[in-house]
């Protein structure tokens, strides 16, 4: 079964970028418009790997992540953001509260998309082959 | 003075940032002794510095010197895949 990506952002142009950049792997790309959106989708089925955006209206990254991370630690999240101070004002509520996340760059180029996707998904991968030896 | 200076960019003091430091760590200090100097920034602390080093997702090691500066991203649990992306191989080592 291919492995699965989630992602969550409230621009279409975003959403549409990461599937193009992605359509000739082997994973499954799936988009959400919305945290709620988002949120639904992974109690629906399970993710390997979820993009989301920290400036969406209605609920935003940080409190999506919350959510994410009520039941699901392990998963990995990369936030989208912009590398500036407010924004980052708004992750250290997460840091302080200890959950794990890392950042990724606005705007996200393809090339981004592919390595850090492929090292990401492929070094799981990896890791279980390694575990059946 | 040490022969390399190396920067680890994490976003914040999380549980999975600090395992990502302690992991390279422990293979640095297996492969180049006490030949490096390792440190690690918070990018939410430091927005400005992380731009200036064109980082564009965390985590990031950066070898800053000798040059060329290199980058590499991921959870650095690969020791070739690191020591390769950051060109500090046995051989490349050698023929410097």
């Amino acid at each position: 079964m291919s492995k699965r990506i989630l992602i969550i952002d409230d621009d279409e142009a975003v959403r549409r970028s990461f599937i193009s950049a992605l359509e000739d792997s082997k994973f499954q790309v799936d988009t959400a418009e919305s945290g709620e959106e988002g949120l639904q989708m992974k109690k629906d089925a399970e993710y390997n790997l979820i993009f989301l955006d920290l400036k969406m209206p209605g609920m935003n990254g940080v409190e999506t992540l919350r959510e994410i991370r009520k039941t699901d630690k392990e998963v990995p999240v990369y936030i989208f953001t912009a590398f500036h101070k407010e924004f980052f004002d708004q992750l250290r509520i997460v840091e302080e509260q200890g959950l794990n996340f890392e950042v990724i760059k606005k705007p996200v180029g393809s090339d981004l998309i592919v390595t850090l996707t492929k090292l990401i998904l492929g070094q799981h991968e990896e890791t279980k082959e390694a575990s059946h030896v | 003075m040490y022969e390399f200076r190396l920067y680890l960019y994490i976003s914040g003091k999380t549980a999975n940032s600090v395992a990502v430091a302690c992991n390279l760590k422990l293979l640095l200090d297996k492969k180049l002794k006490n030949q490096y100097s390792l440190e690690v920034v918070n990018l939410l602390d430091n927005p400005q510095r992380a731009q200036e080093d064109n980082i564009l997702a965390t985590p990031t090691l950066v070898k800053a010197s000798p040059p060329p500066k290199r980058k590499i991203i991921g959870d650095f649990s690969n020791e070739e895949k690191v020591l390769s992306g950051l060109g500090l191989t046995e051989e490349e080592r050698t023929e410097k």
